[in-house]
């Protein structure tokens, strides 16, 4: 349209601090070490998180109770996908499964390794991949790959 | 309800790029459907403005598109979910007795300002999500996809029913952004995978638009129309935001508001009672997941429903007439443009897609990851 004109423009946010709850983040991180998962249950609904939230989301409640995982469970649904999450190409097709771990309620997403893209299902067992060396950090739970 | 609320007029627009500014876009739809109407900004009393600061890229944006609207010295507040929030926040201040005519306005120029699909990054949890680099708007709705999929032993080919059935509806309807003639399920399945199962033509096109809506009280619409749309029910509902706290295969949001839209407009057999529906569904697997969460659809029989014409224009219980979002989806006005295509059906002006049953529909709108927040509402003539 000649009445407009096109002028670019940026918005940084890249200047936030973020206070994170610490407490649920630091009992997965500490038993990570020991190849251990560890959660937190509420206790009046039963649900178990991971990683641990403060209260129950559902009961809305405060919940402290640590609960443990199994670092094996099931592909509940799955995407491959072909780009980031910024639009950038991968090398490769990446598949990323959300997982039901035994013994927890909520899901976590992650990576797959292990299996080629056409030979993964929804309830697939799969079990976590830890790194070689464990140091506490994220990093320790490197991949999923099949059971 | 204590006092009635009636759709009086709307002004839509929608396309890949609009090529023109927020504020005349705002002054284009609000100034036309003013002009439709015979009337002009002092008949308004009340503005309510629906936005998103990350779209519009500047912060408490209704501060800026307040004037174009013509909300000058008036009452004037913005909603930063979906249009159909901002459509019942609309609501309520009339049937309070609050006000008599607000002006609902939804808008965002997506298809030609931002990358696609990628701004959702801004609205997952930083600590976390947004850490984890796996997340985003498409991906996300794969998952979703898989899971209803698999949770209903659905084929992946349900989705190019969806796409083509919604593909084909919105080609008749002149208001939409894509329009894509002779599509096909092979054309479908020739689109490329976005994140799979999802392909480019199960998914949303980027849309620049809007919409304006008058709604008034019962007095007033004797006054502004000759076809009132009346409100018969709302509700809205919303559900946890980690998608890992949800069960993926199902809506419980939608439910939920669904319900107690039913409850409010006396509806016990959703199916049989209402005559078509427009849903926010911006993926194709998201159109039979919403319908079945809905009770509109039978749970575990969509693929048969789809396949024996059942959702078609003609069909027992017509989906998206208008084409929904797969035709077009500009953010935050997506739900209003569901209201406003609904009401140009029961009005009778829906041309080629007209439905026959246009007595009484159901309009859903939603927002977040995998519609994690519903809005539902019921209207009638
Ligand atoms: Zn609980």
């Amino acid at each position: 349209m000649e009445e407009t004109k096109v002028v670019t423009g940026a918005w940084e946010l890249s200047t936030f601090k973020f206070n994170v709850e610490g407490r649920g983040l630091q009992l997965m991180l500490k038993h990570m070490k020991d190849r251990k998962l560890m959660g937190i249950k509420c206790h009046q609904c039963g649900t178990v998180y991971l990683p641990g939230p403060f209260y129950c989301r559902k009961c809305h409640i405060k919940i402290d109770e640590p609960a443990e995982v199994s670092d094996h469970g099931q592909v509940m649904t799955f995407t491959i996908g072909y780009a980031d999450v910024r639009g950038n190409p991968l090398d490769e097709p990446r598949i990323a499964p959300i997982v039901k771990l035994d013994g927890c309620d909520s899901w976590i997403m992650g990576v797959m390794q292990g299996c080629a893209p056409e030979d993964v299902h929804v309830g697939m067992r799969v079990k976590v991949q830890w790194a070689e060396e464990t140091t506490g950090s994220l990093q320790d739970m490197q991949y999923f790959v099949p059971e | 309800m204590d006092r009635k609320v009636a759709i009086a007029g709307f002004r839509m627009a929608a396309a890949p790029d609009l090529e023109t500014t927020r504020e005349r876009l705002v002054f284009e739809l609000s100034k036309g459907l003013l002009d439709d109407l015979g009337i002009d900004r002092d008949a308004v009393d009340n503005f309510v403005l629906c936005s998103n600061d990350f779209l519009d890229g500047r912060t408490i944006s209704h501060v800026f598109l307040g004037p174009p609207a013509g909300g000058y010295m008036k009452d004037q507040t913005k909603v930063e979910m979906d249009g159909l929030n901002a459509f019942i926040y609309a609501s309520m201040g009339i049937i309070s007795g609050q006000y008599d005519v607000t002006m609902v306005l939804a808008m965002s120029l997506t298809g030609s300002q931002v990358s696609p699909y990628l701004y959702f990054d801004y609205s997952l949890d930083p600590t976390y999500d947004r850490q984890l680099k796996l997340l985003n708007e498409l991906s996300a709705a794969a998952l979703e996809a898989r899971s209803y999929l698999a949770a209903n032993g659905y084929p992946e080919e349900l989705l190019d029913a969806v796409a083509v059935q919604n593909l084909k509806n919105a080609a008749a309807n002149p208001g939409q952004a894509r329009r894509i003639e002779g599509v096909s399920r092979e054309k479908v399945k020739g689109s490329p995978y976005y994140y799979e199962p999802l392909r480019e033509l199960h998914c949303y096109p980027p849309t620049d638009g809007g919409c304006a809506m008058l709604l008034v009280s019962e007095r007033k619409a004797e006054e502004l129309t000759d076809k009132p749309v009346w409100l018969l029910g709302m509700g809205r509902s919303t559900d946890i935001y980690f998608i890992g706290d949800r069960d993926l295969s199902t809506s419980l949001s939608a439910a939920q508001a669904a319900q107690r839209a039913y409850a409010m407009a006396g509806i016990k057999d959703p199916a049989a009672e209402l005559g078509f529906a427009e849903i926010s569904s911006p993926f194709a697997h998201q159109e039979p997941l919403l319908a079945e969460s809905m009770g509109l659809l039978e749970k575990g029989k969509a693929a048969a429903a789809y396949e024996a014409g059942d959702t078609a224009v003609d069909g027992g219980m017509p989906l998206n007439p208008s084409g929904g979002p797969l035709g077009g989806n500009p953010l935050c006005a997506a739900g209003l443009i569901r209201v406003a295509e609904a009401a140009r059906q029961l009005r009778g002006e829906a041309g080629e897609n007209q439905v026959k049953k246009a007595d009484k529909a159901l309009v859903h709108g939603q927002d977040g990851l995998c519609a994690q927040q519903s809005a539902v509402v019921i209207l009638g003539t």
